[in-house]
Order: structure tokens, then sequence, then C-alpha cells
């Protein structure tokens, strides 16, 4: 046993090393985009405007006569006139006091009576959340609009009951809003740790909710502005809003519209500005929104970049292989930099084995699958070759690919909880290969999907083809999508962590079924996991991956038994196994997984290894032979490793 | 049983809604004795009109008749045309459901196909146009855009009238000339909000295992797109529709003001005006009731989009 | 199995907490209950390990949370070093507090993304008010630097520094017991053997009790004294971690060892001794809750619940036809 790596070298690895995509206030707000400050900015300046109006060198907004009635824009008057020849900026400007008085108003009184109730009903639950959203429900029934209507008619259009009464209409929708929020944040698990700790109901509210829910409801403020500008110009538009000789958006519209034919702009001015502001405060609430939420990306499959097609090195394509993979790279083009996910890995598989790919996460194990179906994020670049059968599917166009996914490669992912398509029954699922890819009829495809779902174990598959992925269990669940995978008689199936969200017991009886099938139907099999006893008990050859590249590779019994490169060897060790003794130390690996974006110079694992010499900084191994090291391990037989043949 | 469940609560919900807004409307200042004799009749005359409307019963009293009248589907008379309220509203009642069919139709028929499209390539230049002009539709109001389709359609160009209203029974192509440009009016703010949700919904749906997987058995983008994603992507969007059809049988208000249209928002504002209570309270009614059935509606819908709400 | 009673308690002077007859239920909707937790007893000593194992569904997690009190348990008993939790409401039980700790499983989600890492540390000694001066000892014990932590947020680190700070967090308040909820299960294997060695080294230097729950048998194995089988909300067997392995007695431990690959070189394989999944905990399985899965259930298994009963030293069992422990 050489020396396990001591506490020390293991707490500096662990030092603060921040994580990639860190985000300081700053860089939040530097990633807003032109729009957002833009926006910003206008909404800046009519506020300015608005409450500047009395100061500014504007022309009083009820003078008649300012200028020509109906007269166009002209540098005195750059809105031109309406049709008393009133300053038509002025009025704008004034305009804009209502406007931005109430929007800003009603928000804020929605927001003081919506939030503290919606806080409520999303902490307290139970009866608070009952009587609260019942009352909602009433709320939501009760047409809005026509009360307000009726009060300000019935109680006088002036600036304040329009205020009171936008405000408290808007108050359901803070409700529901604060109260989702606070839900999704009360639920989570630290809360719960806040009140181990013994912290009071307040401070928990304060010190951990309230912080939480106060970007969403930021953003909805902005949102709820936009509503309400617009709401007071629909009342303004009908004349009930703040009265005459007060100008309003709303009333500008309003009286333009008799000019329509002879002088538009004294109706298109107050339009444009009023769609400028309203556009602006729904830019600014939407781009906060997206604050909470990043997640953008299509359907559409990788467009084989054109810009920089990775060069590959010249190889020899084998003509009786299954699958062959050669120096196959994906590199990610994400805003840190370029990601090399996958990096020049090269394999061969035959027919009738099992080929497992092993590593902790962010290896680069499932982007290789990926890679070779060609299900690749739009970002990406992809080198290298992969042959099935000696035919390149590297140079087929998505369109060609498709004839291959399904007909002869199959796919199981890990989590078979979200494997299925919720809203479709499990027939639907099962058959769509099969009249998709084989033109079979209906009836011939169920048929022909019953006896795929007897085949993987299902009882009673004819009533199973009617039912829907949630009334399954897990492991029936998986047991489903292999029966998809395999439906059009696949050459190769792809099994990515096939087991990993089962439970042990359900996990073993399913690695059976998938070792049993490849078997019965003579496949070859590319199982990928993290966990390296199930890879020694199911796998006949194993490829050990760290940070995009293979690091180690050959037959499954003799990697584990044998591990020459470092990472192998420390992977094996620092797995606990059932017949370490009790308390017994695992070997610690130091530090963590490299920045895929930003590898360290020469071996990517060097910094981690305890065997690592100057060379290993500086020049990257080959992968030469069976393992990729400049020091690879003598005969080290790790104990226990061993656990084939049961 | 889930369904009596919801039907009764439901029904409770309108009980509450059409008491609440008849106290409120009561309390509210303003007289429709005032309103229809003017401010020099005498005391008799006002205590004799106070009797024939019945208003110098108890608040309670008049509601429980009102009440009782409309289990049997009488509304009461208007205070003020003395004709009934139901036949009024009957009366208007066509004219903006026609306009919300359209509107629907419009925002519906668009929403999906650009929703659609701009999930299918989130981010790039064609998502990107699509989102720039949603946004600028969600951002005008409907009396700015009616205003402004006026001005180009009716004042410039003169291919549809700029106001009035042509009954479908009367002329079904006149009828539509005269549909046309309100409900263009309403659908796209709708067409945009329906959109946005529908993009945001589908591109969440798109990163799900399934989609991935199905992509994996070699199905076109089509397919995926219309079979696989978008029916477990359409809940939001139902939703929305529903709180918008029954939000908007009242709001169409401004529409209605704009093109001259007789329709029920119309009719409510006119009777808020002349202090016509029970035509108000029967246009409550039907907005509860209008809200009430389109949440049925749209219960009864998620349950065939969703098959796992069926047991919950 | 599926077994209940408490034959296999200890005297009460010997153990810091006390389990008895604990019940967890919670309503599943239109009526129905999830029995979660249903009559399951166990004792710690003061120092040890205890490990609770089982699969999804069989109540773990929810006994843990019903030892804080959060929520409370339907019925039964936890005592912490003679003091009765479950009769304790609003500030009495908060006072208890600071002796009862909790790690959750998933590290992202036990941390607050708005809060500096050592604001959340801090936080226990201000809800407290106790002076801070363990918090920079505290972090820097499970190998965090105090300097970094001052000015980073949670999503800065990685997942397994996300479990340290966890750890800081419980430990900086010097707790009796703590419950560690499935702590590395979202681990890399790496990862993962930093923190279980972490987790000795601190319990080591602070002289901690320990729950330590997870699915992964090897995992439970490797830090705990005794092991506690649970299925489907009962306890299946307890014994001493070394014996529960080699000599493991109820059916579904055997078959718990032979699913893991590589598990159990003596056994048949796993295909033998379990069938089938996990039922509902909505509707469980009359009699014993295991007897649905079990090659070796007969006509008693259905009809009668096995009461705990010791099969050897220190060696507890609820099963009515065990397999003879070697």
């Amino acid at each position: 046993m050489r020396r396990r790596p001591g506490p020390d070298s293991q707490a500096t690895g662990v030092l603060g090393r921040t994580r990639p995509g860190s985000r300081s206030a700053a860089g939040v707000l530097g990633r807003m985009g032109p729009g957002f400050w833009a926006a910003a900015g206008w909404i800046a300046l009519v506020l300015l405007a608005a409450v500047l109006a009395d100061v500014l060198p504007l022309a009083r907004y009820d003078e008649t006569l300012a200028g020509p009635p109906r007269s166009g824009p002209s540098a005195a008057h750059p809105f031109g006139t309406d049709g008393l020849g009133r300053d038509v900026l002025s009025r704008v400007v004034h305009g804009a006091r209502v406007s931005l008085g109430v929007g800003v108003g009603a928000v804020l009184l929605g927001l003081g009576i919506g939030a503290p109730l919606g806080i409520l009903a999303g902490y307290r639950r139970r009866a608070a959340d009952t009587v609260i959203m019942a009352v909602n429900d009433v709320a939501q029934a009760f047409p809005a609009l026509v009360f307000a209507l009726a009060v300000v008619a019935f109680a006088g259009a002036n600036l304040r009951n329009v205020l009171i009464v936008l405000g408290v209409l808007g108050v359901p929708s803070w409700v529901r809003l604060v109260r989702g929020a606070t839900l999704t944040y009360a639920e989570r698990e630290f809360v719960l740790a806040a009140r181990v700790l013994g912290a009071r109901d307040r401070r928990i509210l304060w010190r951990e909710i309230v912080p939480n829910v106060a970007v969403p409801a930021a953003s909805y403020a902005f949102i709820g502005m936009a509503v309400v500008v617009v709401a007071e110009g629909g009342l303004a538009f009908l004349g009930l809003s703040v009265q005459a000789p007060t100008p309003t958006w709303g009333g500008l519209i309003n009286e333009g519209r008799t000019l329509l034919e002879t002088a538009p702009h004294v109706v298109l001015a107050p339009s444009l500005v009023m769609f400028l502001t309203v556009l602006s405060f729904n830019l600014v609430g939407d781009r906060l929104r997206a604050l909470t939420d990043v997640r953008e990306s299509g359907l559409e499959p990788v467009r084989e970049a054109g810009a920089a097609p990775l060069p590959s090195a010249p190889h020899e394509v084998r003509a009786g292989c299954l699958l062959q993979a050669e120096d196959l790279r994906t590199h990610l083009v994400t805003p840190r930099g370029v990601v090399r996910a996958v990096d020049g890995v090269s394999f061969t598989l035959e027919r009738g084995r099992t080929l497992a790919v092993v590593g902790e996460s962010g290896s680069g194990k499932s982007m290789l699958i990926r890679s070779i179906l060609g299900l690749l994020p739009g970002s990406s670049v992809r080198g290298g070759h992969v042959y099935l059968s000696g035919d390149d599917l590297t140079a087929r166009t998505p369109a060609e690919m498709r004839s291959v996914l399904g007909p002869r490669l199959g796919t199981v992912f890990q989590d078979p909880m979200t494997a299925l398509n919720p809203v479709r029954t499990i027939g639907t699922q099962v058959t769509e290969p099969l009249r998709v890819h084989l033109r079979m009829g209906r009836r011939q495809a169920r048929a022909e999907a019953a006896r795929l779902l007897a085949s993987v174990g299902i009882p009673d598959p004819e009533r199973m083809l009617r039912r829907y992925p949630h009334q399954l269990s897990g492991g029936m669940r998986q047991r489903v999508t292999i029966a998809m995978a395999l439906s059009c008689g696949p050459d190769v199936l792809f099994a990515d962590e096939p087991t990993t969200a089962l439970d042990v017991t359900v996990q073993d009886q399913v690695l059976r079924l998938l070792h049993r099938l490849r078997e019965e139907r003579d496949m070859a099999m590319v199982l990928v996991s993290h966990d390296l006893s199930l890879v020694a008990r199911w796998a006949d050859e194993v490829i050990v991956m760290y940070a995009g590249k293979v690091v180690e590779r050959g037959p499954a019994a003799e990697v584990f038994a044998r591990p020459r490169m470092p990472y192998t060897e420390a992977l094996l060790r620092a797995a606990p196994r059932l017949s370490d003794p009790v308390h017994h130390r695992l070997s610690v690996i130091p530090g963590r997984p490299p920045d895929l974006a930003d590898l360290p110079p020469g071996c990517a694992f060097q910094p981690r290894c305890p065997y690592a010499e100057d060379r290993c900084a500086r020049e990257a191994p080959p992968l030469t032979g069976s393992y990729a090291c400049w020091y690879p391990l003598d005969e080290v037989v790790v104990e226990g490793a061993d656990s084939r043949g049961r | 049983m889930i369904i009596v469940n919801r039907l009764v609560r439901l029904l409770a919900v309108l009980l509450v809604v059409t008491f609440l807004s008849y106290v409120l409307l009561n309390l509210l200042p303003g007289d429709p004795v005032t309103q229809i004799l003017g401010l020099s009749a005498t005391e008799e005359a006002r205590t004799q009109l106070r009797q024939d409307l019945g208003l110098d019963q108890p608040l309670l009293v008049r509601y429980l008749g009102w009440l009782g009248g409309l289990v049997t589907g009488d509304f009461g008379e208007s205070y003020i045309t003395r004709a009934p309220v139901a036949s009024a509203l009957a009366e208007r009642l066509p004219v903006t459901l026609e306009l919300l069919v359209a509107a629907q139709v419009i925002a519906l028929g668009l929403a999906i196909p650009v929703g659609v499209a701009a999930a299918r390539r989130a981010g790039r230049a064609l998502d990107q146009a699509l989102t720039a002009v949603s946004f600028a539709l969600l951002s005008t109001p409907v009396f700015v855009l009616g205003v402004l389709l006026i001005l180009v359609f009716a004042v410039t160009w003169q291919v549809v009238p700029a106001t009035g209203w042509t009954p479908l029974s009367l002329d079904l192509g006149w009828n539509l000339t005269s549909v046309i440009l309100p409900a263009i009016t309403l659908g796209c703010g709708q067409l945009a909000v329906y959109a946005r949700l529908l993009r945001t919904d589908l591109i969440a749906t798109l990163q799900e295992d399934y989609i991935t997987l199905a992509r994996a058995r070699g199905l076109s983008p089509r397919r995926i797109l219309w079979r696989h994603a978008l029916r477990p992507s359409a809940i939001t969007l139902i939703t929305a529709v529903g709180l918008n059809l029954g939000a908007l049988i009242g709001g169409t208000v401004i529409i209605e003001t704009l093109f001259g249209l007789p329709g029920v928002g119309r009719l409510i504002v006119d009777s808020i005006f002349s202090r016509d209570y029970l035509t108000v309270q029967g246009g409550v009614v039907l907005i509860s009731v209008g809200y009430v059935a389109v949440n049925f509606a749209v219960d009864l819908v998620y349950a065939a989009v969703d098959p796992r709400i069926r047991r919950a | 199995m599926a077994g209940s009673g408490s034959a296999h308690l200890r005297p009460r002077d010997e153990v810091l907490l006390r389990v008895e007859d604990l019940v967890v239920e919670f309503p599943a909707g239109r009526g129905r209950t999830v029995r979660a937790v249903s009559g399951v007893s166990f004792d710690l000593a003061r120092s040890e390990t205890l490990g609770i194992v089982g699969e999804s569904g069989c109540g773990k997690s929810s006994a843990a949370r019903a030892l804080v009190q959060l929520p409370p348990p339907r019925s039964g008993s936890v005592r912490l070093d003679g003091l009765e939790l479950t009769a304790l409401r609003g500030e009495a039980l908060r006072r208890t507090r600071r002796r009862l700790q909790m790690i959750f499983q998933d590290p992202i989600s036990s941390l607050n993304p708005r809060r500096r890492v050592r604001e959340i540390v801090e936080e226990g000694p201000r809800v407290w008010d106790l002076p801070g001066d363990r918090v920079d000892e505290v972090l820097e014990a499970v190998g965090l630097d105090p300097r970094a932590a001052a000015v980073r947020r949670p999503h800065e680190f990685s997942g397994g520094q996300c479990q340290r700070i966890s750890i800081a967090r419980a430990l900086v308040l010097d707790p009796e017991v703590v419950i560690c909820d499935e702590p590395v299960s979202a681990l890399d294997v790496s990862v993962q053997a930093q923190i279980l060695g972490l987790l000795e080294d601190l319990k080591e230097r602070y002289r901690l009790t320990l729950v330590f729950i997870a699915h992964d048998l090897a995992v439970v194995k490797n830090v705990s004294d005794r092991i506690m089988v649970m299925y489907l909300g009962k306890v299946c067997e307890l014994a001493p971690s070394a014996e529960l392995i080699s000599a493991p007695a109820h059916p579904y431990t055997r078959a718990l060892i032979a699913s893991i690959p590589g598990g159990g070189p003596d056994l048949p394989p796993a295909g033998t001794l379990i069938s089938g999944e996990p039922p509902s905990p909505v509707d469980p399985p009359s009699g014993c809750r295991f007897r649905t899965r079990c090659p070796r259930a007969g006509a008693r298994c259905a009809s009668e619940e096995p009461q705990i009963r010791q099969v050897g030293e220190d060696h507890w069992l609820a099963c009515h036809y065990p397999t003879d422990s070697r």
C-alpha cells in the first residue's frame, strides 16, 4: 500500500475554488442585455419628466392656442398641437403623472395587501391557506372591471379612487403569485434546516423566505405596472379616470380619435409614449423573471457546424466491427469558453459483448452516448467518426440519422419516471417506433407491442397497453422503456445509468433482464454507469473516463483486478464495499474533478494524483495500450474487486 | 364524485359573488330614483316610484326576492326602461359572444403555430423575432391598437366600416366585416400572451428525457413537437384561455365602445351611468355564470389533456 | 418482518436517544393515509452510530423527521436523555433543538441560495444568541476556508462542499445527536469517501451520536456500529454491522445483500430471494408487510404480524420463518 493522501492535501483541494458560472450582483446586471437597459432608461426618463413636469420649459398643458390648432410636429411643438391648439408634448408629459402615479401607487397597494396574505397562505398552509384561497376563488369570479367602473362612476373619478380601485383589483393576483413562490420555498430543505436550528417562524420568514420571494415579486411588480397603466388608460378612454382639464394618456387618445383623419399625430403621440412605457415595464419585468429561470434550448438537433469541424486523425475502418468510435470529440461552446465534454474517445465493440463506460459526473460518459447518437445540444461541435458496421454515422444528416435510431441503435435512460411521455398510453408509445420505422399497421403493431412487453417480463401485457405511465411502478416503467428501445430490433443497445434511479432489489432484476435480452438477441450493449461493482459484475469490457478522455480500458475483470491508471485505482479504493470491515477508512481522492472549460496542463488527473511527477503537469499522457499514464501502477491487486463469476 | 364536488363549489362561488355585488351596488352612492325623476321631483313622487320599484324593502329581502326570480329565469325589470332585464341581455349577448369567439379563434389559431415555431428553435433568429413581435403586441393597449387599425383599415384604405354592427341573422358578409376588426383588436393581445405561454412551456417540455428518448427512437422533429410535446405543454395555455374567456364576457367594454358594438359590456356601462342596478346585476350574473361554466369546462379539458389529473 | 415490538430496547439509563413505537402517517388525498412508519422502536447509546437502511418508501426519512418533530409523529415516544420530545410544543420544543441536529440529502436545496455561506453557518449561534467564535473553527474542521465562506454563496461551491457547509451548520451548535438523512447519496464516489471520512473524524472530535440513514448498505456498513433494516414502515432486523452483513437472518436483509453486485458471495442469487417491487405504503399488506415479495412466506405471515425477538447477542429479528443465522 502506498501512502494515503493526508488530510492536509485534502483540505487544500477543497478550499474555496469557485464553481464556474458564479454570478455576483454586478455580473447579473451586466448579463441583462441592452434591451433591459434601454427599457430601464425609458422608464427613468418618463418618470423624471413626470416629476419635473412643472419646471420643464414646456407650454402649459391647458393653454389653448399655444400654437396653431392641429399643426404637426415642429421645433416649438415637438409633438404638434391638438384641436384647441394646446401643446401635445406638454399634455403627454402631464398625463404621465397620472399614468405612472396610478401605476406605481396601485402596484404598491396591491403588493402591500397581497404579499403578506400570500406569504401567510403559503407558509402557514392549512386553515389560513384554505380561507385565503377560497376568497381568491370568489375574487376571480367577481366581475372586476364592472366594479372598477361602478366605483369610479359613483364615488368620483379622481386620482385617489382610480388608484385604490386598481390597487385592490390587483390583490388576488399578488396573493396567488406570492403564495405560489412561498410554497416552493417553504418546502425546501433549507427551511426545514432553519427550524431544526431552532429559528422562530418570524426569523425563518424574514431570513429564509422573503429574500427568495423578492425576485419574482420584483419581476411581477413591473409587469403589474404595465397592467395598471393600461387599465388606467382604459378607464380614461371611457372617461372614467381623472377628469379634464388634467390630461391623461387614455383621455388624450380618446379626444384625438375625432381628429384621426385630419391630425393623426394627436392620437399617435400619446399612443407611442404609452406603448413604449408599457413595453418597457414588461421588458424589465420579463428580464427579472428570467433571472430565476435559465433554460433556453430548442429541439433542433446539431447542425454539423461547418464553422469549425474538428479534424480527425487518420485511422482504419474495421469492416467486421459492429460499432467503432474513432477519436470522437464533442466540444460545447458556452459563455465560459469551450467545454471539452468528450475529447478524443476511441473504442470498438463486437456483437454479443457489453462495453461499460465508467466515470464520475462530468467525466463525459453521458455526453459520449449522445455524441454517438447525434443527440447533442445546439451549441456543440462534434469531431471524429462513429462507424456502425463500417458505415460512417457522423457523415449522416439528422434526417438520415433517424433511420438508424431505433432500428439499429436502441436507448435506455436513467430515470424511468421521466423517460415516458406522461400523457400518452403505454400502447401508443410502444407501438410508435413499430409503425414509423417498420411501417406496421395498427393491429399488427399492437400485437407486436404486447409480445415485446411480455418479453421484458411484464404481466398481462394487453392490459398494460391501455395504461398510462403514472399508473406503473419505477421498475415496470423501466421495463417498458427497455421494450421500446428493443422494439425495432437494434444491433446496439445504449443503457445510460439504467438502474441508478431504482431500488437495489429492482436494480438487480433489471440488469439481469438486460443481460438476458442481450444474449437472446445477440446485440451489443453499451452500459454507462458510475457504479464500479455493477460494471465489474455485468460488463465484458470497460473504458474509464476522466475529464472527457479515456484514461484506462480493457477487459472488465482485468481493469478492476489490476488497475494501472491511478485514477481507476483511486475510484476502486474510494467506493465502500460490503466486504470491508466496519469503520474502514476509504481512501480519498483529494480535490475535485477539473473544470472542463479550464483543464489543467498535462494530465487532467495530475492535480489530484498522489503519484504525479513534473512530467505529468507538462505533457498529457497518450492512451497507449490499456492506460493513459506516465507512471502507471505496478500490478497492484485490489482485494475484493473481482466479483465476477457469481 | 369529483365533478359533483366541483359543481357544488362553483355554485357556492356564484351565490357569494351575486350577493356581494348586489350589496355593493346598493351601497355605492347614487340613486336610480333621482336618475329617473331628476333632482326637482317632489317627495311624494319619489316615494311612489321607490315603492313601484320595490326599493323601500330591506336589502336582504330584495336580494332574496331577486334570487328567487333568478331561479325561474326572471332577472327582474330595468328601473329605467321597465323592460325585462333578461331580454335586454339576451339581445346583447350574441354580439359579445361572437366577438369573443372570433377573437379566441384568431388568437389560438395563430398562437399555437407561432409558439411551436418559436420553441422549436429557441434562441435563434426566428424565435427572437417572434418574441419581439409578441412583446410589442402585449404592450399595446387595446384602445391604441383599435384606433390604429381603424386609422389604417377603415379611414385610409376603407376596406371595412369603422364602427357599427350587422347581426349575423341579417347578412353573413356584412356581419363578418363588422366583427373582423374588433376581433383582431381583441385577439392580438391574447395571441401574444398565448404564444409566450406556449413557447415557455414547450421549451420546458423539450428538455424532458422522454423527448430526448423520442429523438433517440428516430422520430421526426415535426412528430415530436406536435404529437409528443404539445399536449403536456398545454395546461398553462388552457388555464389562460379559460380565465380570459371568463374575464372577457364583461371586459369587452372598451372594444364595444370603440367600434360602436351593441354588446353586453356596453349595456353594463350604460346601466352603471343610469344607476340601473338590476340590469347591472343581471350582467354580473351573466359574467359569473360564464366564469363558472368556463372553469368547469377547463377542468374537463385538463382531464382530457393530462391523464394524471383524472385521478387526483 | 414488518415487525413491531420493543424487546430490543436497552435499559433507559444506558441510552441517549430512545424511540418507542413511532408511528408516522400523512394524508395521501381522497381520505387515504400513507402509513410511512408503523410502530418502529430503536435506541442509541452515547457516541454510537446507528445505521438505518431500506429502499424508497420504507419510512426511513419520515422517521428521521419525526425524531426532530418536524412534523411530530402521529404517536409514539421520542426521548432525548430522558426528555420526552413528543410531549413538547412551541417554545419548550424549540429549546431542545440545539441538542438534535440534522443533515439532509440534497446539498443544493438544503442551503438558502440567497445567503452567504458564513451567514448560513452563523445562523445557529445567532438564533441562540451565542458568540460566533465557534464558526471559524467548525468551518475549518469541515475543510472550508472561513475567508471564502464570508463572501461566497452556496452556488459557488460544488455538491461535496455544500454538504460540508450543511455539516458545519449542524455542528456549530455543538449538538449531542446528529441525524444524517442520506448525506452522501447525491455525491460522486470520490466525494462520498471524503464526506464519510469527514463524518468519522468529526464524530470523534465532537463526541457525536449519529443516526445515519441511507439506501446503500455498503455505505451504511462503513460508518455504523449497528444497523437497522426497515421495510415499508416496519423494522426487519437489527444487529451490529459486521454481524448483520455476515449473518443476515431476515429474508429481506438477505435479498438486499444479494442484490448488491458482488455483495453476498455466500448467498443464492437475489432473483431467488425476492421478487417484484415494494407495495404502496398507502395500502400495506396484512401481517408481515414483506410477505408479498418473500419466497419463504406462509399462511401465518398473512394473518399474524411477527414481533421482534432476539436471535443472537444483540441481534434482533422480526420474522416467522427466518434463515438460521450462522
